[in-house]
């Protein structure tokens, strides 16, 4: 440890050689690296807008659960804090045969007039059930299960289909984070595994005077922390020019995109990136050194 | 300090480079090791710098084992001797200074000790006004000594020396013979191998070691 304390100059002093050894390749490697973390920081924009997305449409998932005719408003009641009480039930409303017929007029506006040539109110009343997506099957057997519940309309395609469309973000958003991180695992141990090849007289020559294999390695470490965070902080910077880019193309044209506040993206942007960035460049170098280790 | 029972290497080539080495080497001698090109001098400097590892038979530097050691504790062998390399191995780009204070960088000495022991070191082997030039632009015998200089400036228990007499004329070769000498104390133990017998024919106060064909024999002077 002292060892490093007192190299700390030397360190930083021997990364700098070994980028300017190699100035272009590692150039196009930054830029290389930054690409593909600017490639990331737009799926985990379009991931992080996408679950708002879901989210906001899992919060409009709901059920109707319609009650038995001969039930008074007592029951309905019991049986609506019933439901609300099941597991992947969010709330339940009732609504009367009254609110259940003016909601139709509101949908059906003009042609509305076509429900006075019922002399009595044609609908019936029901119980408005918001879940959760996940519990849908569950949520919705237990409902029809229900003493007092007539039959349950629960629009199971459109909630199938959230639930594909919230499973495959994840799971695209996996496989980008997945991605880029093997890239650029891949491009950092084949940059260190240059560097060491270009100096391996010196390694040898250390190895030789009984230098422990940390000490040989950390510049190199060093070299590709410092790279990689450049990458990042190049990513970062582009992130923050192309979410202002489009945030002010888009502000009023898509009215129902639930995007999050502008300056939340820019600071998880920002933060997340170059962190990210220090992350890969310290076990990607690590990776890439695993070929000075173990031989004296 | 060194000490081999029934030490023998055979290379993966299956060539025999040593047979039966018995050493008991003690702390503050002065050991040449002498022989023709290719009689087995340099395998035997490789066993102790734990560059090879002994075929058959025990083999002990400084107090560790070095049969299979790991490399860890190989490179805690090497931190504790002083090597001059026949080819140098000094690191180019880098001054004169900066070679001699690498051997140091890895000790846990402090950067201001590491300098001035480096500085010290130079001057010793005469190399004071060339701290700052670039090792490719040393002369062979300046690199040699920076070599030098660099062994003895973490103070090693044990200086390595091979064929530092190589390519030098008569009066170089005995002036870096001296030099190396100088270095041996109660503590150092100095180990210079050559082939140059006759620089070496009037010495007193050493050991030698003669290697023939793979195999040694052990002469002491001492008065």
């Amino acid at each position: 440890m002292k060892s490093f304390l007192f190299n700390i100059g030397y360190f930083i002093k021997e990364s700098g050689r070994v980028i300017k050894l190699n100035l272009l390749s590692n150039i196009f490697s930054v830029i290389g690296t930054g690409l593909i973390l600017l490639l990331l920081g737009i799926v985990i924009t379009g991931t992080n807008i996408g679950n708002r997305l879901v989210l906001m449409l899992n919060e409009e998932a709901e059920v109707n659960g319609y009650f038995s005719e001969t039930l008074t408003s007592e029951q309905r009641e019991d049986i609506a804090t019933k439901i609300n009480n099941m597991d992947g039930v969010r709330s339940t409303r009732i609504v009367d045969e009254d609110e259940a017929k003016t909601r139709m007029e509101d949908i059906l506006g003009e042609e509305a007039k076509i429900l006075e040539l019922f002399d009595d109110n044609p609908f019936e009343a029901f119980v408005e059930i918001r879940i959760n997506v996940d519990a849908m099957d569950s949520v919705i057997d237990n409902v029809k299960s229900t003493a007092g519940i007539e039959y349950v309309r629960d629009n199971r395609d459109v909630l199938e289909k959230i639930q594909d469309i919230t499973y495959a973000l994840k799971v695209l958003g996996y496989l980008m984070i997945a991605a880029v991180g093997i890239t650029t695992f891949i491009i950092l141990s084949h940059m260190i595994r240059q560097g060491i090849y270009n100096n391996k007289d010196q390694i040898n020559t250390l190895k030789l005077l009984g230098s422990p294999s940390a000490f040989i390695g950390f510049p190199y470490v060093l070299t590709g922390v410092l790279l990689t965070l450049l990458g990042g902080i190049i990513a970062a910077l582009s992130m923050v020019i192309l979410i202002n880019g489009a945030y002010d193309s888009m502000v009023g044209t898509i009215p129902f995109l639930p995007l999050p506040a502008r300056e939340e993206l820019i600071e998880q942007m920002t933060l997340w990136l170059p962190s990210l960035s220090l992350i890969l460049g310290f076990f990607g170098s690590l990776f890439g050194l695993s070929s000075i280790r173990e031989k004296s | 300090m060194i000490i081999s029972n029934n030490v023998s290497l055979i290379y993966p080539d299956k060539t025999q480079a040593l047979t039966d080495i018995n050493l008991d080497i003690k702390p503050g001698e002065l050991v040449y090791i002498t022989g023709p090109s290719g009689s087995g001098k340099t395998s035997l400097l490789k066993l102790i710098m734990g560059m090879e590892y002994p075929t058959s038979g025990t083999l002990s530097v400084l107090g560790r084992q070095v049969n299979n050691s790991r490399a860890g504790n190989i490179r805690r062998i090497r931190r504790s001797i002083g090597p001059v390399f026949q080819e140098f191995k000094l690191i180019e780009g880098r001054t004169s200074l900066e070679n001699v204070m690498m051997g140091m960088r890895f000790l846990g000495v402090k950067p201001k000790l590491m300098k001035d022991a480096a500085n010290e070191a130079l001057e010793e082997v005469g190399l004071g006004h060339k701290k700052m030039s670039k090792v490719e632009n040393l002369s062979w015998g300046e690199s040699q000594r920076v070599a030098i200089a660099r062994a003895v400036a973490r103070k090693p228990s044990l200086i390595l020396a091979d064929e530092p007499t190589g390519n030098l004329d008569y009066d170089n070769a005995i002036n870096i013979l001296g030099l190396l000498k100088s270095f041996r104390n109660e503590n150092t133990t100095v180990i210079i191998t050559t082939h140059a017998t006759h620089l070496i024919k009037d010495e007193q106060n050493a050991t030698f070691i003669s290697v023939d064909k793979g195999r040694i024999a052990i002469e002491r002077r001492y008065r």
